[in-house]
């Protein structure tokens, strides 16, 4: 089973995701903030990482930047940015983010990007 | 078994100070304890409460998730959905956990789009929420309406306009402000109608958050401004004029024009502004020629339309102001003049008779 990081400070959204990518054969791996997250990829090595940009303590792009610099992991990772966060969106691009989603987004349509992610990866 | 008759009679054999010290102090002691104890119940109580609305909020959101997950395509409601409607109806009532439903559906509603959102919001309708925020907006205080304004515009919901919309005239303009924001968030440009009746002023901020509000739809077509540019309400025609400017309204120019006349400063000004921007060549020449009519703040306006606007014809005009005694309009005629006749422009430094102006001319050549 492919293993998914999911990294949203938002509980109930959090729960939402969790329950559909479940329902899809994933194994989720829930973080509340950008420090639970990388503890997370450090001690499961997922699949695919999914994270919010603003979280507490530790925000989406240091994330990204520990999975790429630091642990130097080529994990495909989509994050998520609510409206009128266009540059962070560029910054997490030039940081080696795969994709992203603005918020408010369908979870049917994350699942597509997750599946199609996963996809390339494992053809590449 | 102990003896206090000796400190009894050495505290009455103390002198009257020292009695009262003691006194204080047994008061002071006594109150500390019992305070400490009302602390030690409350941080009890508020604990107990946390821990409660926590476990609520759990369990309330796995119902929700489930309510999400288990509608059919269609959209019609199942006996699952029906079940946990009746389960979270029970809670509605009590206020604490009225207040947690809704956050939680706001927080959801606000991260995710599609038909999950119109099933949060029809939640939000069959729970009986709406019910209480329709509550709110019948309240004599003026922030339990306004609260109830920001939750209808929060949920999306525009069938209750009519009870929302006799808010535009409020006397608070906390309740104005939620008012306006909610007829433009849930129906676009055509909830700028309100402009239509409002008697009252529109402050710079609830421009700010309309615009803002405004620029967020994909679908930026405009309706027509020009009632508004014609308003009596004087804020209402400068928030008229900013979106002229914004969505680039070159079919009311005539009307912008007409506003060069208006009795208030301000007014004139912005539309000078604006007019520069759309290119209003009609109204540089009419400006030209009542100059001398404008008051100083227009004639800069007018030479900031010039510097953009300007033409060889405008040359003996600007000819004029090369040696104007205001700062601003001597600057922007020297920078004109350089722009469209440069070998006259540096011919000025030999007919320059003071310092002042040899200065100016040196600073236009740096720019």
């Amino acid at each position: 089973m492919k293993k998914i990081v999911l990294a949203e400070d938002n509980t109930t959204l959090s729960l939402l995701l969790k329950f559909r990518l479940e329902k899809e054969g994933y194994t989720l791996f829930m973080a509340k903030d950008g420090k639970e997250a990388t503890e997370l990829i450090e001690a499961h090595e997922p699949d695919l990482i999914i994270t919010d940009i603003m979280m507490p303590f530790i925000s989406g792009l240091e994330v990204i930047s520990h999975v790429r610099i630091k642990l130097d992991m080529d994990t495909p990772i989509i994050v998520f940015s609510a409206a009128g966060q266009e540059e962070m969106v560029l910054k997490a691009f030039n940081l080696g983010a795969n994709d992203f989603m603005g918020k408010p987004f369908s979870p049917n349509e994350l699942v597509i990007r997750v599946k199609r992610l996963l996809t390339v990866v494992a053809i590449s | 078994m102990i003896n206090y008759q000796p400190l009894i009679s050495h505290f009455k054999e103390s002198p009257l100070l020292i009695q009262i010290a003691w006194v204080a102090s047994c008061v002071l002691i006594t109150a500390i304890i019992l305070l400490s104890i009302y602390l030690k119940i409350m941080r009890y109580h508020l604990r107990k409460k946390e821990k409660e609305n926590t476990q609520f909020k759990n369990e309330y959101e796995a119902s929700l998730i489930e309510y999400l997950y288990s509608g059919d395509a269609l959209g019609e409601m199942n006996a699952t959905q029906e079940s946990i409607i009746q389960k979270i109806k029970v809670s509605v009532p009590i206020k604490a956990k009225r207040k947690i439903i809704i956050s939680v559906l706001y927080n959801l509603m606000n991260e995710v789009s599609g038909e999950m959102s119109d099933s949060i919001k029809l939640l939000y309708y069959k729970t009986g929420l709406i019910r209480y925020a329709l509550e709110r907006l019948e309240s004599k205080r003026w922030h339990i309406i306004a609260k109830g304004i920001g939750e209808l515009t929060r949920f999306k919901i525009d069938e209750v306009h009519h009870k929302v919309s006799k808010f535009v005239n409020h006397p608070r303009s906390e309740v104005r402000k939620e008012t306006q924001l909610y007829l433009v968030s849930l129906f676009r440009f055509e909830g700028l109608s309100f402009l239509n009746n409002l008697t009252t002023p529109l402050s710079e901020w609830a421009q700010i958050q309309l615009l803002e509000t405004l620029q967020k739809f994909d679908d930026q077509q405009i309706c027509d401004i020009r009632p508004w540019l014609k308003s009596t309400n004087d804020s209402v025609v400068l928030f008229a004029l900013k979106l002229a400017q914004i969505y680039n309204q070159f079919e009311v120019q005539d009307t912008l024009m007409e506003l060069l006349s208006h009795p208030k400063k301000q007014i004139r000004i912005t539309a000078i502004q604006v007019l520069t921007h759309l290119y209003g060549v009609e109204a540089k020449e009419l400006l030209k020629a009542n100059f001398n009519d404008l008051s100083l703040e227009e004639q800069i306006c007018f030479f900031g339309m010039l510097e953009k606007l300007v033409m060889p014809t405008d040359e003996p005009f600007v000819e004029k102001y090369l040696f104007h005694k205001n700062f601003e309009i001597q600057l922007l005629a020297l920078k004109i003049l350089k722009s469209i006749n440069i070998d006259k422009y540096m011919g000025l430094s030999q007919t320059a008779t003071n310092e002042k102006d040899s200065s100016m001319i040196k600073l236009v050549n740096s720019l």
